[in-house]
């Protein structure tokens, strides 16, 4: 040991130490950037590291992949499972969100007219297969208190009248309809009344019409044709649709005019029943 | 007819029982086909009871006419049994027509399903439609009548296809085949 101590050899080295630990305060005083030898190092093996990189990743994966599978597949599940669910939450959302907006809407009738008694919403079932009226059926019937020649109403305006009530369903009539008649007065005058109901030619288009109107009315294109509620069938005041066309009656003596329903009979999803109002009367047929 | 085993027996009873059961999921599919969206449909239940009751005996083609006619009354809106009436009687009509004087032909049944579709779309015209007076009251037979009509007489050859098939698997066979009789023989 001693003579090793004190062989050239030894100094060689303890100057090489020294060297190496100068270099490394010298790598400290360069604030972070390399030495140029290194430097140069980095750059020259930089494509054969990469290299070598990649394959080592790639064999590391496959290994990690072949020992750790059972792992992967369950957390593989796990993760499905999760992700099922988020899509249920998801959907239930929307779907909520859509109710909500729907009764928001319904909110406001009760709100504008506080003497309704309303139905909770319904949905439509199916509309009436080839019929040239768009009858529809709901999802509530007597059950839920709804009784025949029911006003059926969104919140933008009239839809029609519930004809045929079963237990839990219930046939609508719309005011497409030839079938339903419906006093209407102007909202803008109120000498310009007139009855709604459809004919067979502006019901394809999705149209009403206004007939009996007095020749000499004042009504023109835009405007709005509420319910006058004189027969206690239909709630006063609720909007039914706007004027389009203002014609001569065929008789001559009277005028009618093309109304286009406030809401787009052909697009409903859900409406409400309107079971009782101030001034209702009990009818057993339809509104004249 | 050949005399049928025990086992021939029940395997018969079996496959009578799925046919009855295939015939029934059809005609509610049919159904509810027909209570959704809002465009024109074919009455499919016509052609789906009168393809029953050519096969079938007249109890049978009675019982499916008026299950039928039930669901058409339903989903068109109809006074129930109104539809149901019409296409029982035409359902024993035709079962008889097809025992005694007509061949199980698909051109005699689209003939027969023609026929049929057209007089109860006609009758709901009349009743439904012509009867109140309704201004323009044509149109209705012209833009709804006539298309459901059409539409029906089309759909007549996929229900035939489809009837054929179950009837293809599960139907007895009630005459002796050629190979069969020299077999028997």
């Amino acid at each position: 040991m001693r003579n090793f101590l004190k062989s050239t050899r030894f100094k060689v080295l303890l100057a090489f130490l020294a060297f190496l630990v100068g270099i490394m305060i010298y790598g400290v005083t360069k604030g972070g950037y390399s030495l140029s030898g290194a430097s140069f190092v980095n750059t020259i093996t930089k494509p054969f590291r990469s290299l070598s990189n990649s394959v080592t990743m790639k064999v590391e994966n496959y290994l990690d992949k072949v020992s750790n599978a059972t792992e992967y597949y369950n957390e593989n599940l796990r993760l499905k499972q999760q992700v099922n669910e988020l899509t249920q939450q998801l959907t239930d959302y929307e779907a909520l969100k859509e109710e909500v907006a729907e009764l928001r809407k319904f909110v406001t009738i009760k709100e504008e007219h506080e003497d309704y008694i309303l139905s909770e919403p319904c949905d439509i079932l199916s509309y009436v297969a080839n019929d040239p009226f768009k009858s529809f059926t709901i999802n509530k019937g007597s059950a839920e208190g709804i009784k025949p020649y029911c006003p059926v109403v969104t919140a933008e305006g009239l839809v029609g009248i519930t004809v045929e009530v079963s237990e839990h369903v219930s046939t609508v009539r719309t005011i497409l309809s030839p079938d339903l008649s419906v006093a209407a007065v102007s909202s803008s005058s109120v000498a310009d009344t007139g009855i709604i109901e459809g004919t067979i030619l502006d019901a394809e288009n999705g149209n009403t019409k206004l007939i009996h109107v007095d020749i000499d009315n004042r009504l023109k294109e835009g405007d709005l044709m509420i319910t006058s509620g004189t027969s206690g069938l239909f709630p006063k005041d609720y909007p039914i649709g706007f004027v389009k066309r203002v014609n001569l009656d065929s008789n001559g003596l009277s005028a009618c005019a093309e109304i286009e329903p406030c809401i787009d009979i052909t697009r409903l999803t859900s409406v409400i029943v309107i079971t009782d109002f101030s001034g209702k009367k009990e009818a057993d047929s339809d509104e004249n | 007819m050949r005399i049928k085993t025990p086992k021939e027996k029940r395997t018969l009873i079996y496959k009578t029982i799925i046919r009855w059961i295939l015939y029934y999921i059809l005609i509610f599919f049919s159904f509810v086909l027909m209570t959704s969206g809002t465009m024109l449909k074919p009455v499919l239940m016509i052609p789906i009871a009168l393809c029953i009751a050519v096969n079938n005996n007249q109890i049978g083609s009675a019982l499916t006419g008026a299950a039928c006619g039930f669901l058409i009354d339903i989903s068109c809106g109809k006074l129930l049994g109104y539809n149901a009436v019409i296409l029982t009687f035409f359902c024993i009509l035709v079962s008889l027509l097809f025992e005694l004087y007509l061949r199980n032909r698909f051109i005699n049944i689209l003939i027969a399903s023609a026929a049929v579709s057209f007089i109860q779309g006609w009758l709901d015209y009349k009743f439904y439609y012509e009867i109140w007076n309704y201004d323009n009251v044509e149109r209705i037979f012209s833009t709804v009548t006539i298309p459901v009509w059409i539409l029906t007489v089309i759909s007549t050859v996929f229900v035939y296809l489809i009837i054929r098939l179950i009837n293809h698997f599960l139907l007895p066979k009630e005459h002796l085949t050629l190979e069969e009789a020299i077999k028997t023989n």
